[in-house]
């Protein structure tokens, strides 16, 4: 019953979602076997004011590890709140966004000592994300660049994603 | 305030990525603390054991090492050489493993070709005669690092020049060699 009242406000709230389909890299020490990788998020978005933005999104990464076939990669889903804001005041353009958030499920399937392990984590996740909102036509358009980062078991996992996002129409705010 | 709270966190994310070993590493290096810092290598070369120990593998640099596994784009394609390098108090030792590195056995016979395999007390030993070897063993590659085991018989090369002067043949026993915790670095 209360699930179903908190998404009936969430509906009414967000004015608009996003979703997005990335690439990703990952980065930092011992990273050299990891091939690209790929990412896709849905976004909630609370209009603050003309330029701002207070986001919720829930994303899925994953990847592939390229070591001769002995483990099979990283796999992260974070669930992160941000805020983002339009230099030019205008919602359009340019925007940075910072988010803060919580690894819902992490797992890194690697060889240890002759063995696969799938080493299960959690942990934080900060990200930096800034890009370009512009339409195509009617269509909002996002194409972003970000660079997130998963803390937990004193390491880190780092990765970069280049993405492009599109609006999902269901709030009143995409006919205005 | 805007751009001070975005500073802000560009430096959280900037601290929280300095951490030295990705999540996965730290979860291993949790479950086998013995291994997280020091890397070591050992053999007995006649008899006479060497061993090179260093704290901290993972902060060694393209410029600066003592005992590494190191991947090297080969030649102008796309594959990479993966060789180990150890510079020991009593000289170097290399080796080439291939444009593969994985769990398995490696070696290199005399009958090749004349090879530099190590440096003794300014004494070079080669693979050279038909019958010297040396051969490695990798029984373990996880997170970038390697575990495994070394044995060969060289000979002794007592003047370079053209041609070189070689001393007696299988001459020299490489015995018990070992290498633990090696870093695999990529330049």
């Amino acid at each position: 019953m209360l699930k179903g009242i908190f998404a009936s406000m969430l509906f009414f709230i967000v004015t608009h979602s996003d979703a997005q389909l990335g690439v990703m890299k990952m980065v930092g020490k011992n990273t050299s076997n990891y091939s690209f990788g790929i990412g896709a998020y849905v976004k909630g978005i609370f209009s603050v004011s003309q330029s701002s933005d207070v986001t919720v999104e829930l994303g899925a990464n994953i990847f592939f590890l390229n070591d001769g076939g002995s483990g099979d990669g990283t796999v992260i889903i974070p669930l992160k709140a941000g805020y983002r804001y339009s230099l030019n005041g205008t919602g359009l353009g340019f925007y940075v966004e910072p988010q803060i958030g919580y690894n819902i499920y992490g797992v890194t399937s690697t060889y240890v000592d002759g063995n696969t392990e799938n080493l299960k984590f959690h942990g934080l996740v900060f990200a930096a994300n800034t890009g370009y909102l512009f339409l195509i036509g009617n269509t909002p358009l996002d194409l972003n660049l970000r660079y997130e980062t998963v803390v937990d078991h004193g390491g880190s996992d780092n990765y970069v994603s280049l993405g492009l996002s599109f609006y999902l129409h269901f709030g009143k705010r995409d006919n205005e | 305030m805007i751009r001070q709270l975005f500073i802000f966190f560009l430096m959280v994310i900037f601290l929280s990525s300095c951490l030295k070993q990705s999540i996965a590493d730290a979860m291993i290096a949790d479950q086998d603390p013995g291994a997280k810092g020091v890397a070591t290598l050992t053999y007995q070369i006649n008899g006479n054991t060497v061993t090179t120990t260093v704290n901290g593998p993972d902060d060694q640099t393209s410029t600066d090492y003592q005992l590494i596994c190191s991947k090297e784009p080969y030649l102008s394609t796309n594959f990479f050489l993966y060789g180990l390098d150890c510079l020991s108090t009593t000289g170097e030792l290399t080796f080439t493993f291939g444009t593969a590195l994985t769990v398995g056995h490696y070696s290199y016979l005399g009958s090749y070709g004349d090879m530099f395999i190590l440096n003794y007390n300014n004494q070079a030993e080669y693979a050279h005669d038909p019958a010297d070897s040396i051969s490695f063993n990798i029984t373990s590659y996880s997170q970038e690092h390697i575990n495994g085991n070394f044995s060969g018989v060289l000979t002794p090369m007592i003047k370079a020049g053209f041609p070189n002067t070689y001393g007696t043949p299988g001459s020299v026993l490489i015995t018990n060699g070992s290498f633990k915790n090696v870093p695999v670095f990529s330049w």
